[in-house]
């Protein structure tokens, strides 16, 4: 359905040039959910915003249903952001105060051309496939709660019916009860409708929970991706180890009884990225060759790829 | 002296708006023991943090303590010069490291400002090196002359940390600390006030919402939910035998480690207006096992063994 090749994003600042996407290459399946994880400034929003073309990508192709989108124009791109949708962060400032919850549902109706008398049958539908009621369409965001936005954000993605829809961070700025609430919409709306998500985290298990496959970011690149069982089982890439015994557990046994890999450091800034490849300084198992290594990601079998060619 | 270093009894905070008088604690009880990691964990509104800063005497000028006593060493705080207490005594670290440092003082100055205002007596200079070093920020002697936007955010809670305990404090008090932080730098903090708490035998209440962090690294734990206390237990009472459908809920709206696709069970509804809180337990609402006493009438506590009690008319039901 959607494939990035090789896709880069630099910003370009008075420090120097910030290469917040360095090469990122997957393909989306349909009917997918392909989980983005990694730590702040690995570039897992700028992939996402880069997608829909927020921003122009500096290098790189973005293909969407076999058709290139990389460079046309925003004129061009419109018929294509009916049919990929984006939910954002923070449901207080991902809804404008002032429109009422019907108008923000309204709103990509307008934009992409859907008659007029269909506007308020659709509304009422979608405020109840997100479990709110149509009376609540005529109240403003601050009349609800964190939750309850986040499922307005939900139905206004939906509005257009897309196929695409690119969660970031979707469920980060909510409650723990609220976040399972949400999670299980998102699941059911992809059984009824055929949805295909990018779903991009920081929440590890949440993502595992959520994801077909899993593509873990290190400085602006996929350092590995796998089928989502396969990759928190059994993940090869040193980074991916570190991070998965970071997780905490909910359970006081298991959280003392695993070993956790502690890694030096933080993730540098993205301004000077490290030679060769760019988690060597931080990596338990670096040796000298790791400066000057040309990384790609290699299947290791099944599907199951990895930068890092000293793997056992 | 007795065992607890600190008691709060009965306490009722409400903040004072424009909207009208927020009940956010609602007469809540418990103890923190010497030496040990009082988890609390709670969502947004659920009284944590406000219950903390009334222990701090942080609540500020909208915020009143309405009623309940708040006992530090068998002592009455509302007895004590707070400024004594504050920093000295009992030390607080907040989630966001980057709003809680002064941008243009050096770290250095922000360090040793604790120590002079508690009279500190040795050399203030060689103290702050000592516990920039403890925690991690080296080289001190270059990191010490340096402002807050030279670190990044791990660096930063390091240094609050440190801020915190440069004064050895009895008791820590750690409001979502790790909350801003990614998860490989998480666990570094993580272990770092582990390691710290060990060392030098204070108390710590650690705040978060993370259930994972709570079973990582507390000795017992707290759970709290509208402004009240719905269970309190050892943590091993708390994730395997827990007793309050609120706390029996939370465990099963995250996913579980061995079932990592299994469907989650969420809370349904939203959490309780506090302006308008329930009459009775703040739990009714969203409870799926509620009944009419829950309506009108505060559940009464239960104990189930010495370390673990909870508060829900379902056991009151069962004893009977």
């Amino acid at each position: 359905m959607l494939s990035v090749e090789n896709l880069k994003k630099y910003f370009y600042t008075s420090n120097g040039i910030v290469h917040s996407v360095d090469g990122v290459s997957f393909n989306l399946r349909k009917g997918e959910t392909l989980g983005l994880v990694g730590e702040s400034g690995c570039g897992k929003t700028t992939t996402g915003r880069t997608i829909i073309k927020l921003y122009e990508p500096d290098e790189g192709k973005i293909i969407f249903d076999n058709q290139d989108i990389t460079h046309i124009t925003q004129n061009e791109m419109l018929p294509f952001r009916k049919r990929i949708q984006m939910i954002f962060q923070d449901p207080y400032a991902s809804l404008n105060p002032r429109m009422t919850a019907g108008d923000i549902v309204r709103e990509p109706m307008i934009i992409h051309g859907i008659p007029k008398d269909e506007h308020d049958d659709r509304i009422n539908h979608l405020m109840r496939l997100v479990d709110l009621n149509s009376e609540q369409a005529g109240r403003y965001p601050h009349e609800f709660s964190g939750g309850q936005r986040q499922r307005i954000g939900i139905a206004r993605a939906l509005a257009v019916e897309p196929e695409l829809i690119i969660c970031d961070e979707p469920i980060s700025a909510l409650d723990v009860s609220i976040q399972a609430q949400i999670v299980n919409m998102l699941e059911d709306l992809q059984n009824q409708l055929g949805l295909t998500y990018l779903f991009i985290a920081h929440d590890l298990s949440m993502v595992r929970h959520i994801s077909t496959r899993v593509a873990v970011m290190y400085l602006g690149k996929i350092v590995e991706l796998a089928d989502s069982d396969e990759l928190y089982t059994n993940p090869k890439h040193p980074y991916t180890l570190s991070l998965m015994s970071s997780i905490p557990i909910p359970d006081p046994d298991k959280s003392d009884s695993r070993h956790h890999i502690s890694l030096k450091g933080e993730i540098p800034n993205a301004l000077n990225l490290p030679e060769g490849c760019s988690f060597h300084p931080r990596c338990p198992k670096a040796k000298p060759e790791c400066r000057s290594l040309d990384v790609t990601l290699k299947d290791i079998g099944n599907g199951h790829l990895c930068s890092c060619p000293f793997t056992e | 002296m007795s065992e607890n270093i600190l008691r709060v009894e009965d306490l009722h905070m409400s903040f004072f708006t424009s909207a009208g008088e927020v009940k956010a604690v609602g007469g809540v009880t418990f103890d923190v023991r010497k030496g040990e990691v009082l988890g609390i964990v709670g969502e947004s509104g659920s009284g944590k943090s406000a219950t903390m800063l009334s222990v701090m005497g942080l609540q500020g000028t909208s915020g009143r303590i309405k009623s309940g006593k708040i006992m530090f060493n068998d002592e009455d705080m509302s007895t004590m010069n707070m400024n004594e207490i504050r920093g000295r005594k009992i030390s607080m670290i907040f989630q966001d490291p980057m709003t809680s440092l002064n941008p243009v003082l050096t770290i250095g100055y922000q360090l040793e400002e604790s120590l002079r205002r508690h009279k500190w007596k040795g050399d203030i200079h060689s103290r702050a090196l000592e516990m920039l070093e403890r925690v991690g920020v080296v080289p001190a002697e270059k990191r010490i002359r340096q402002y807050p936007h030279e670190f990044s955010g791990g660096q930063r809670q390091r240094i609050m940390i440190a801020m915190a305990m440069i004064c050895e404090p009895e008791l820590l008090i750690a409001d979502e600390p790790t909350t801003a932080l990614d998860v490989t730098v998480q666990a570094q903090i993580l272990d770092l006030m582990k390691e710290l708490q060990k060392s030098s035998g204070m108390s710590v209440i650690l705040i978060t919402h993370d259930l994972g962090v709570i079973a990582g690294n507390a000795d017992r734990v707290l759970v709290m939910y509208g402004g009240q206390i719905m269970e309190m237990g050892t943590r091993r009472d708390i994730f395997y035998s827990s007793a309050h459908p609120y706390t029996k809920g939370l465990l099963r709206s995250v996913p579980n480690p061995d079932m990592p696709k299994e469907r989650l069970i969420p809370i349904e509804g939203q959490p309780p207006d506090l302006l308008n809180p329930p009459k009775g337990c703040p739990y009714v609402k969203r409870c799926p096992e509620a009944m009419k006493i829950c309506m009108n009438q505060k559940p009464e506590r239960i104990t189930l063994s010495e370390s673990h009690c909870y508060s829900c008319w379902l056991g009151v039901k069962n004893n009977a």
